[in-house]
């Protein structure tokens, strides 16, 4: 070929791509276009989908497009780096809620709600807090969920406890647990009572907190904390934790018919809401039943730990106005209640969460009380929460296999992030 | 050439030079924005707060002194690390180096070992790990199987009969499992000692076999020697590689069981991109830079002493 027949080739694919290729800012037909991040995936992706649709076919002005962002959490946090963030993001754990207020990336939603007359009233109590940062709302949130214990009552009435009288106080726990362990002939377990896990969830039964809100202070080391450790290492010790482990190590995965809770590995078991289905779709002819978490004495009943997806809309959306009509509609009632009735999580919205599609099904009634009761806790107003919530967990582990004792490993863990949260608050302070 | 004037070549000179740039622009362009300029500002980074959203906080040397003195996951992920490369580094290029005489064997059907060998080590290192997973169960894992087998076949001769380790569980074998598991990935060492083998003047060994030597003074005298060039580039590489230690704990341990598998890189990607301190964790990479720098030079430094290059008068 000679050159000029080569000329002409790269004009025409330098034609043909400046063609197909037009910017999505440029196209005006009069609507405003938003994207919209989400992380959900599947079913619920699916849902929200629908109710992107819905919509778009109810705001003519307003064109959203959702993009799923499941599984690379990351992206997110690039995109903020890079000031090319979506209008509305629902891909934010509320873990993270604090970090992203406090470097100011997020728009903060008083005055809009304000205008549209919305109030935190409307969300419960719990979620509400976890929504604001220093007594301003970064977010809204669409669903919630909450933690309780579930048991199997065939393995109580063999054990020889009472099927319908599930344990009040954590002495009874204690006792359950010990009556409902088994093990094989060669000493390894056939079953395990409970595996307490959580230090975060538990140390709010025993009555603890991880942060003070009025010092402004990392609370790690909290005396009821320490019990709560110290309690959880006596599961460790009382059943071998090396040998519950290697026990755990044979479970099947928890979405599969072979879950441990559902063959019967384990006779009681933390979890939420969503058990319903799982049980309906992978176990239907396990009975069971469900029951707050209990507190020793002095501690907290009708503990929970609330938390899941925020939405919110970054600082540098471009089109906040319409963003916040999006995002206040898919918080509102009406989507919320959808939502929820299809993917099986719990109303963060009180009059939602009244209506009888919910209180009419036992669990769900009692696991909205227990989300919006006064004893649900969402992270805490922790900038550093995700790398605290870490450190949490590495303690637990260390305590756990009787590395070190409970009250040192959480005296270290309040030194270490203390130090933190100094640091990062300096960093904005000086800004 | 021979009829051009020094103007007509030079002129060539430069076309040419002009057309090996144009051809290489999209390389040089993509080398300075998406490599040189990352590894130039990450070393300003370390001396920054820096959390990839806001604009970064100059801090001194407070990254460098909060590793050194307040970090302990600083120290040991960096004792793991050097645990890696002082037990399995050996272990990898001594049994790469084994398999490699085997396959140099003169056997029929030698073609389907070495490929059958080789595979494993191209397998994606996320799936190999997924299966090994799988493998060093302690409870329903083949590996484990496999010793509690022979443990009855010793028990029946009444002798003591060894219990299969927890592995990726038990912080003291977490590490040896993973050395083991990178026995699987030998065959990528071994086809360069293979390629080595092969180059290896069959003169020489006649020579030794009228001279009456043994296979064992041919290995030593022979072999080893005109190998060590190979056996240098795999420890240089294997040591680099050492020091990156990363995907398979990424993928099956998370760094656990307590910490026993936390490698520098996986403390520096968790400070990266779960606590978002980008300075901290460019701190933590040219530490790790100066560190790998300084072994490597070392093994240059030695590799004067034991290899040999043909051709090289010693």
């Amino acid at each position: 070929m000679s050159k000029s027949s080569y000329a002409i080739i790269l004009v025409i694919a330098l034609l043909v791509v400046a063609l197909l290729y037009t910017p999505a800012e440029k196209r005006t037909d009069g609507k405003v276009n938003l994207t919209y991040w989400t992380g959900w995936t599947g079913h619920e992706l699916e849902v929200q989908r629908k109710l992107v649709a819905r919509f778009n076919r109810e705001h003519p002005n307003i064109r959203v497009r959702i993009l799923s962002v499941a599984g690379s959490y990351q992206k997110v946090r690039i995109a903020f780096a890079g000031g090319s963030t979506p209008d509305v993001c629902s891909a934010i754990w509320a873990d993270e809620l604090a970090g992203y207020a406090i470097r100011g990336v997020l728009t903060p939603l008083d005055t809009f709600m304000k205008e549209y007359g919305r109030s935190g009233d409307e969300f419960m109590p719990g979620v509400w807090r976890m929504l604001s940062f220093r007594g301003r709302p970064y977010g809204l949130c669409s669903t919630t969920n909450s933690t309780f214990i579930v048991y199997n009552k065939g393995i109580f009435r063999r054990s020889g406890l009472d099927p319908e009288r599930h344990p009040r106080t954590l002495a009874e726990l204690d006792r359950a647990a010990e009556l409902t362990t088994a093990y094989n002939a060669d000493g390894t377990f056939k079953r395990y009572g409970l595996r307490p896990s959580s230090l975060v969830f538990w140390a709010y039964v025993f009555g603890g907190k991880w942060y003070d809100e009025k010092t402004g202070r990392i609370a790690a080391n909290d005396p009821r904390n320490v019990e709560a450790l110290r309690w959880m290492v006596s599961y460790a010790q009382r059943y071998d934790i090396t040998r519950m482990e290697a026990f755990e190590q044979t479970f099947g995965s928890i979405q599969t018919v072979s879950g441990p809770f559902f063959v019967g590995k384990m006779a009681m078991w933390t979890t939420g809401e969503w058990a319903e289905e799982h049980m309906r779709r992978y176990a239907p002819k396990v009975e069971w039943g469900y029951f707050a978490a209990p507190p020793p004495p002095g501690g907290r009943r009708n503990t929970c730990t609330v938390g899941g997806s925020v939405f919110v809309i970054p600082a540098a959306c471009k089109h906040k106005k319409e963003a916040w009509e999006f995002l206040n509609w898919i918080c509102g009632p009406e989507a919320v209640k959808e939502f929820c009735l299809s993917i099986g999580n719990i109303p963060p919205l009180k009059s939602v969460a009244a209506e009888p599609e919910f209180q009419n099904r036992p669990l769900y009634k009692f696991a909205i009380e227990l989300a919006g009761g006064r004893n649900a806790f969402g992270p805490p107003p922790v900038p550093i929460w995700p790398q605290y919530a870490a450190e949490i967990a590495r303690a637990e582990d260390y305590a756990m296999h009787g590395r070190r004792n409970p009250k040192q490993l959480l005296d270290e863990v309040t030194i270490k992030m203390q130090k933190e949260l100094d640091r990062t608050l300096a960093a904005f302070r000086s800004r | 050439m021979r009829n051009m004037t020094r103007r007509q070549t030079s002129r060539l000179v430069k076309a040419d030079l002009r057309n090996g740039l144009l051809f290489a622009a999209p390389w040089i362009a993509g080398f300075l924005c998406l490599t040189a300029y990352p590894i130039i500002a990450s070393i300003y980074y370390s001396f920054c707060n820096f959390d990839a959203i806001s604009p970064p906080h100059w801090v001194g040397m407070l990254n460098y002194r909060i590793l050194v003195t307040e970090d302990e996951l600083f120290w040991r992920s960096l004792w793991n690390t050097a645990y890696m490369i002082v037990f399995g580094l050996p272990v990898g290029l001594v049994s790469s180096l084994v398999l490699a005489f085997l396959l140099n064997l003169k056997v029929r059907g030698m073609a389907f070992y070495r490929t059958l060998y080789y595979l494993p080590s191209i397998t994606p290192i996320v799936a190999a790990s997924a299966l090994w997973l799988w493998l060093l169960n302690p409870e329903i894992g083949l590996v484990n199987e496999l010793i509690m087998t022979f443990g009855k076949m010793l028990h029946r001769l009444h002798l003591p009969a060894p219990a299969g380790p927890g592995w990726l569980i038990d912080p003291a074998w977490a590490k040896p499992a993973l050395i083991f598991m990178g026995l699987w990935g030998a065959g990528g060492g071994m086809l360069i000692y293979l390629a080595g083998l092969q180059d290896v003047p069959e003169q020489l060994y006649e020579a030794a076999d009228l001279d009456g030597a043994s296979s064992w003074k041919k290995l030593w005298h022979i072999t080893l020697p005109m190998l060590s060039p190979v056996i240098f580039f795999n420890l240089v590489m294997g040591l680099i590689g050492s020091f990156q230690y990363f995907t398979q704990v990424y993928v099956m341990t998370g760094g656990g069981p307590q910490d026993a598998t936390l490698f520098y890189a996986l403390h520096l990607f968790n400070n990266a991109f779960l606590n978002f301190k980008m300075g901290y964790a460019s701190a933590m990479a040219w530490i790790l830079f100066l560190i790998t720098l300084a072994c490597t030079l070392l093994v240059f430094k030695t590799s004067a002493r034991w290899v040999y290059y043909p051709g090289e008068l010693k």
